[in-house]
């Protein structure tokens, strides 16, 4: 289906939509405020601490396997300093997506999405590292927000969004196939929308709509099939929102695949079994992070 | 016994990289306990003492044994799930698609390391189920080869104990296994859809005239071959089978370094090898 008309549909779909969620003045404003070179770490955690509920969230995900601090951070400002200042604006963005989504009433459990898209988040820095992507955080931000369409789709549009799933179920069809053919658009298209209206800057709106066609990039195709690489190896490895999803595929035959490959050629060499095996390892820590980021009474465990 | 992480991350980076068997860290346990029967019989006192004998010239022989340890047992109906959801939802229908096409209607399975048989009795009853539908007129013919000859006649008779149909869903339970006495007898319909014969998979005059198969398992089995016989033999799996055919490795086994020509295609809960 053509890319402009799935656009224009997604348009009108997230446009019909009065209560759309908005993403935390405090996090845009931190954004806002990383882009002056000469910001205090004191500066940016006393705007961080008017906002409670992202506060705590940036505590638990400090605390968590991905940054592993050797002693436990119970301050902010220590946690700020720990990161340093260019993961803050990744902190920022990823909680406030978090807090902007967090109503566990749609198609797809909130758990397991978050567990893929932060799983894709992990994976992708793995990967970014491996062929020597310059941003790691960009890649990690841009694997935790690639299927933000995902949410929208889940919770506003919930009964044909379950027709997409029953479809795909049991069945070998990509759940973004799926969407095109039964809602006239998909995640991708729908995602930018959303990214749009929240300011995303281009480059994860890129991602968000090219994460499934990544040679059709023009700003970072290396970063778009990163997060396509990291999704579809999420995908097999059990972080697939709950086995919803059973896809394959054949990695030498994948674009992003041949354009890794042409950006880093020691790609070719590696072992991908082994890479899937320690895959699996990293899952539980994965499931540990997102049970840790929605206390006890969020989960909702299918 | 408990091992410690590095150590575990130490014997386990040694044992894929001498035989390409992951361990993963759930199986941490797993390991430790069958490592310290290994220990005991060896003597080694410690972990490391224990990783130095199989570096050691005589490491070579004591890895066969840890990796019976590892291995013996295992094997059960049912026993690789996400490898038999590819097949049956992707692979199978794929190839079906393809042979239709050249008018060839024959499927050729190959349990290249049966043991007692279930393996290629688990493909037999899945490819059984879709006798009416996917495979209707079809010729189906499933062989299963092992080394060793007691084996193979636990094969042919095909009576087995509850640990081996434990994970046989209850469809195929009811419709094709027989409980007697606390033994479970297998349906002659299930069986005359496969042939077990001895073969050494070593044997290069024996393994040229295993042609034309579909599908080739051979689970197991490679991690006792050093890295050039494992070349060899998985280099005769690659010619045996047809031009569009799969091949499927152990659930924590590699063939990187081993060979080439195979494309890895993955798939959930795992992957398998396509020519």
């Amino acid at each position: 289906m053509d890319k402009n008309q799935m656009m224009e549909r997604a348009e009108i779909l997230v446009g019909a939509v009065d209560d759309l969620p908005t993403i935390p003045v405090v996090a845009t404003q931190v954004i806002q405020m990383l882009d002056d070179h000469n910001v205090s770490v004191e500066e940016i955690a006393d705007l961080m601490l008017t906002d409670q509920v992202m506060t705590a969230r940036v505590m638990k995900l400090i605390n968590s396997p991905i940054y592993r601090p050797a002693n436990e951070i119970t301050s902010l400002k220590r946690a700020l300093v720990y990161l340093g200042l260019r993961h803050i604006r990744e902190l920022a963005l990823t909680t406030s997506v978090i807090s902007a989504f967090d109503a566990d009433s749609g198609a797809i459990e909130l758990n397991s999405f978050w567990e893929h898209s932060f799983g894709v988040g992990m994976v992708s820095k793995i990967i970014a590292k491996k062929v020597g992507y310059e941003d790691l955080e960009k890649a990690y931000i841009a694997g935790i927000i690639h299927d933000l369409g995902e949410v929208f789709l889940s919770n506003y549009m919930r009964e044909p969004f379950q027709e997409v799933l029953d479809r795909i179920k049991n069945h070998p069809i990509r759940l973004v196939d799926a969407e095109a053919e039964l809602l006239g658009t998909t995640h991708c298209e729908i995602g930018l929308c959303i990214a749009r209206k929240w300011n995303f800057p281009d480059v994860y709106c890129e991602v968000i709509s090219f994460h499934h066609n990544p040679a059709e990039a023009q700003i970072d195709p290396v970063l778009c099939a990163i997060v396509n690489l990291s999704d579809l190896f999420c995908t097999v490895r059990e972080l697939n929102y709950s086995g919803r999803q059973w896809i394959s595929f054949n990695l030498g035959e994948e674009d992003a695949w041949n354009i890794l490959k042409n950006e880093s050629p020691a790609l070719a060499k590696l072992d991908v079994e082994r890479f899937c095996y320690e895959l699996d390892d990293a899952i539980p820590d994965v499931k540990d992070l997102v049970s840790s980021i929605f206390n006890a009474s969020e989960q909702v465990k299918s | 016994m408990a091992i410690s992480d590095k150590d575990f991350e130490q014997l386990r980076d040694f044992i894929y990289n001498l035989c390409g068997m992951y361990f993963h860290t759930t199986k941490k346990y797993f390991l430790e306990s069958r490592l310290t029967r290994r220990m005991e019989a060896t003597g080694a006192k410690t972990c490391q003492d224990y990783y130095l004998l199989l570096k050691s010239p005589r490491g070579s022989e004591e890895l066969k044994y840890l990796m019976d340890e590892i291995t013996t047992n295992e094997t059960y109906f049912f026993r690789n799930v996400p490898q038999l959801t590819a097949l049956e939802t992707k692979l199978l229908p794929e190839i079906v698609e393809t042979k239709n096409k050249m008018g060839f209607r024959k499927l050729r399975i190959w349990s290249a390391a049966s043991s007692s048989g279930e393996e290629a009795y688990t493909m037999a009853m899945i490819l059984l189920e879709k006798r009416a539908t996917l495979l209707k007129d079809w010729i189906i013919e499933i062989v299963g080869t092992d080394i060793n000859e007691t084996v193979i006649a636990q094969a042919k008779e095909g009576v087995y104990n509850a640990y081996s149909v434990r994970n046989i869903p209850d469809l195929y339970k009811r419709k094709y296994i027989r409980e007697d006495n606390g033994k479970f007898i297998l349906s002659p319909e299930v069986k005359k859809f496969v042939t077990f014969n001895k073969l050494n998979l070593y044997e290069d005059s024996k393994m040229i005239f295993m042609k034309s198969f579909d599908f080739i398992f051979c689970a197991n089995v490679l991690i006792y071959f050093d890295t050039a016989s494992k070349s060899k033999v998985v280099q005769h799996f690659y010619n045996n089978l047809q031009p569009y055919g799969y091949f499927f490795v152990g659930q924590s086994e590699s063939l990187h370094g081993v060979n080439d020509k195979f494309k890895t295609v993955h798939f959930t809960g795992g992957f398998g090898y396509k020519k």
